[in-house]
């Protein structure tokens, strides 16, 4: 700092001590305290620095005193150099935000960094932060999902008992093929009620099978693929990986837009439905060589799954032949045929 | 309403309320938080909002002095943490155990007026203007009666036929009719019960805020709050026909072609049918947005225009709704095809707007008011409805 530039005095205006009342005034520093001088009075005040107000824009600088008057200063800049705090940082925030060049290139950065994170960042953090969620959390999770998904969706399984051990066994030797080991893995039977026939599998462990399903496939490997892909779910913690996306997202676009309004809420919160939709794709891809993964080592069909997946569409009359579109939470069948395809050559190599 | 001045007319001065910020540099105050916060992990959105409140605040003058936001970022840190982790473990709390979580919301009920107290006061405490602050004191039993009690009250009847519903829902062909009644008849009701909730809480704020050593005292009637609530009905009504025309031509022309029957009958097994009904349902749902917003702007209206301060000073407010509106839904539009890049822009078209339309019309000398240290509010309150987004008037 240059000395000779420190101002002798400053102008302005002084609040007199927890008052409304206010006088032009002039502030100066002498003999190691502050004399407040009053213009019109020449009445004088020595006031003790309790603070100095950071710098904003062009707002007056207010200089607050110990017995609760205040000195108002518009000169920013005498402000800084009188106090000697051109250096601080509110100070030096103050000449950034003013400076274009400044400005620019903190917004091609700024949003450079939103779309790393957005597309690089949220996920590596997610996965991350999945892998390293205590089982506990993850178990406890899990059976108030399983009490929900029972209570809202599924009745009890009619299939008979010997059936039941049988795709039992079958399911332990996917799982040990698999070499999945935390969380443990489980197999459930349900009537599928509602969602007819399908397979879920819940962040714990557990995967449950519809009757409907069993129903439908004509072969062991069609249903060992469906439990392989179920296990691939649970093994790379896709629930989990889903729910910190989200979490992600939401905070990155509250961190951009958080004082928006109502109405750029809802729409970002649209925006947040169809992303997970695009994770949830990303997801059953996965899951989906995850499964030809270990199809392949167990010497089982690793496409026999997309069979039963087609005769599942055939039944409940859905096309299979449209294209995926950016509402569906699955990839449609013939993407997923060509990824298997795909891997199926991958692994046989 | 009476705009004349009281019979003691010693020198009336109307004074505008005015803004000096532009977008341009608040643009840049906004990028640099940003960028901060996103290199800080979220840290310094404290920070930021300090900066973002001492700027709107500092720009804002009234007879030739500004406003002040005081609060400390390091304040506004702790209070975020502190509502973060509490928001989070309640969240968890109702994965693992959704009855627990319904159990929990009793307690918290009977918090919130507590919360709200304490935040109103931290945001008057941390607000001055000429060296003095602004104060709040509210009373725990009033609060829960207007901000619980009374919102609850009207929702009564609409819980009772909801009841009727649920057990006759199996019934015959005549107890149908009859609940289809009575469900209108019970959803009028709580409209119209709508403006004795918004009196109380308006004269609830205004009569226990105060500014130094001098009180805000106000008295709104029903009447102009009625005349309001009507308009937002109508305007409701017409922005739901409007709506409906512009959804009605969207969903035939994207769904008209390929909506398959079956996968709407089973929405499950399609869930882009079913999220096609979602996204229907929220636009749907933006012409209540759009009346609430319109109802808020006529109550700043009649609430500043019945507010005095010390007695004698007199606020006013005179905002177009439908002008406010416009300007509440471009920006958003602006904003959201921008990518935020307009966020600046609009918040600051918004306050300006605001500011001035506002008016104080003093009487006398405005040197005499005294700074009172009064009970300093709670952040963490003050930041757990700010994160929540619950709002008191503009």
């Amino acid at each position: 700092m240059i000395m000779d530039r420190v101002p002798e005095k400053l102008s302005g205006r002084f609040y007199f001590p927890d008052s409304s009342a206010v006088a032009e005034a002039e502030l100066r520093y002498q003999n190691n305290g502050f004399r407040v001088t009053v213009l019109e009075t020449g009445e004088m005040h020595f006031p003790e620095l309790r603070e100095l107000g950071d710098r904003i824009g062009n707002v007056p600088r207010k200089i607050y005193f110990t017995d609760g008057s205040v000195f108002e200063c518009a000169d920013n800049d005498a402000v800084d150099l009188a106090f000697g705090k051109s250096g601080h940082f509110a100070s030096r925030l103050t000449k950034a935000e003013g400076s274009w060049r400044f400005v620019i290139v903190a917004t091609v950065v700024t949003f450079a960094c939103l779309f790393g994170i957005y597309r690089y960042g949220i996920p590596a953090a997610a996965t991350f932060a999945a892998n390293n969620t205590p089982s506990a959390i993850i178990s406890a999770i899990d059976s108030g999902a399983q009490d929900t998904v029972d209570r809202v969706l599924l009745d009890e399984s009619n299939l008979p008992q010997a059936r039941k051990d049988e795709l039992t066994v079958l399911f332990n030797e996917v799982a040990e093929a698999s070499g999945h080991k935390d969380p443990p893995l489980q197999l459930v039977f349900r009537d599928g009620g509602r969602i007819g026939a399908n397979a879920l599998a819940l962040p714990g462990g557990t995967i449950i099978l519809t009757d409907q399903l069993e129903a439908l496939a004509k072969h062991e490997d069609e249903l060992a693929g469906v439990f392989a892909h179920e296990i691939g779910h649970v093994n790379e913690r896709h629930s989990l990986r889903q729910i910190y996306r989200v979490l992600g997202l939401t905070f990155m676009i509250s961190l951009i837009g958080g004082d928006s309004g109502q109405i750029v809420e809802d729409v970002a919160g649209q925006f947040v439905l169809l992303e997970t939709f695009s994770y949830t794709r990303e997801f059953e891809t996965s899951a989906d060589t995850y499964a030809v993964k270990v199809m392949s080592e167990l010497d089982r069909n690793p496409m026999a799954f997309v069979d039963l997946l087609d005769r599942l569409l055939d039944k409940y009359g859905i096309d299979k032949d449209r294209e995926t579109s950016w509402l569906d939470t699955h990839p449609v069948n013939k993407d997923r045929r060509e990824n298997v395809r795909k891997q199926i050559e991958r692994f046989s190599r | 309403m009476n705009y004349e001045a009281p019979p003691e007319a010693e020198s009336t001065r109307l004074n505008d309320f005015s803004f000096t910020g532009s977008a341009l540099e608040y643009f840049g105050i906004w990028i640099v938080n940003l960028l901060l916060s996103i290199l800080t992990l979220g840290i310094y959105t404290a920070w930021a909002k300090v900066r973002r409140q001492r700027y709107f605040y500092g720009n804002t003058w009234l007879d030739g002095h500004n406003f002040e936001y005081h609060a400390r970022p390091m304040q506004i840190l702790i209070g975020r943490v502190i509502v973060i982790g509490y928001l989070v473990l309640i969240n968890v709390l109702n994965e693992v155990n959704p009855i627990l979580g319904l159990i929990l919301t009793i307690p918290y009920l009977l918090a919130l007026p507590w919360v709200f107290n304490k935040a109103i006061s931290f945001n008057a405490r941390m607000t001055s203007y000429r060296n003095v602050h602004f104060n709040f004191r509210g009373s725990y039993w009033r609060a829960l009666g207007i901000f619980i009690g009374l919102p609850l009250l009207a929702f009564v009847p609409l819980g009772i036929v909801a009841g009727i519903a649920g057990i006759v829902a199996s019934g015959d062909a005549g107890s149908a009719v009859f609940v289809a009644v009575l469900l209108p008849i019970a959803f009028l009701a709580a409209i119209l019960f709508i403006p004795f909730v918004s009196r109380a809480s308006t004269n609830y704020i205004g009569n226990n805020t105060s500014f130094g050593d001098a009180g805000f005292s106000i008295d709104v009637g029903l009447k102009p709050i009625y005349a309001n609530l009507g308009a937002s009905v109508l305007f409701c009504i017409a922005s739901t026909i409007g709506i409906t025309v512009i959804i009605g031509g969207l969903f035939v022309l994207i769904t008209g072609a390929e909506l398959n029957p079956e996968a709407v009958q089973n929405p499950l097994n399609n869930i882009g049918t079913f999220a096609l009904f979602f996204l229907i349902g929220i636009l749907a749902y933006s012409p209540f947005i759009l009346a609430y917003l319109f109802y808020s702007a006529g109550m700043r209206n009649i609430a500043f225009n019945a507010a005095y301060l010390d007695g004698k000073h007199r606020l006013a407010s005179r905002i177009s709704r439908t002008r406010y509106l416009w300007i509440i839904v471009s920006n958003a539009a602006a904003t959201i095809l921008s990518v935020a890049l307009l966020r600046p822009w609009a918040a600051v078209r918004t306050w300006r707007y605001l500011t001035f339309n506002t008016y104080f019309a003093s009487q006398g000398s405005l040197d005499s008011f005294i700074n009172v240290q009064e009970d300093k509010g709670n952040v963490i309150a003050a930041e757990y409805l700010d994160i929540d987004g619950i709002d008191f008037g503009l």
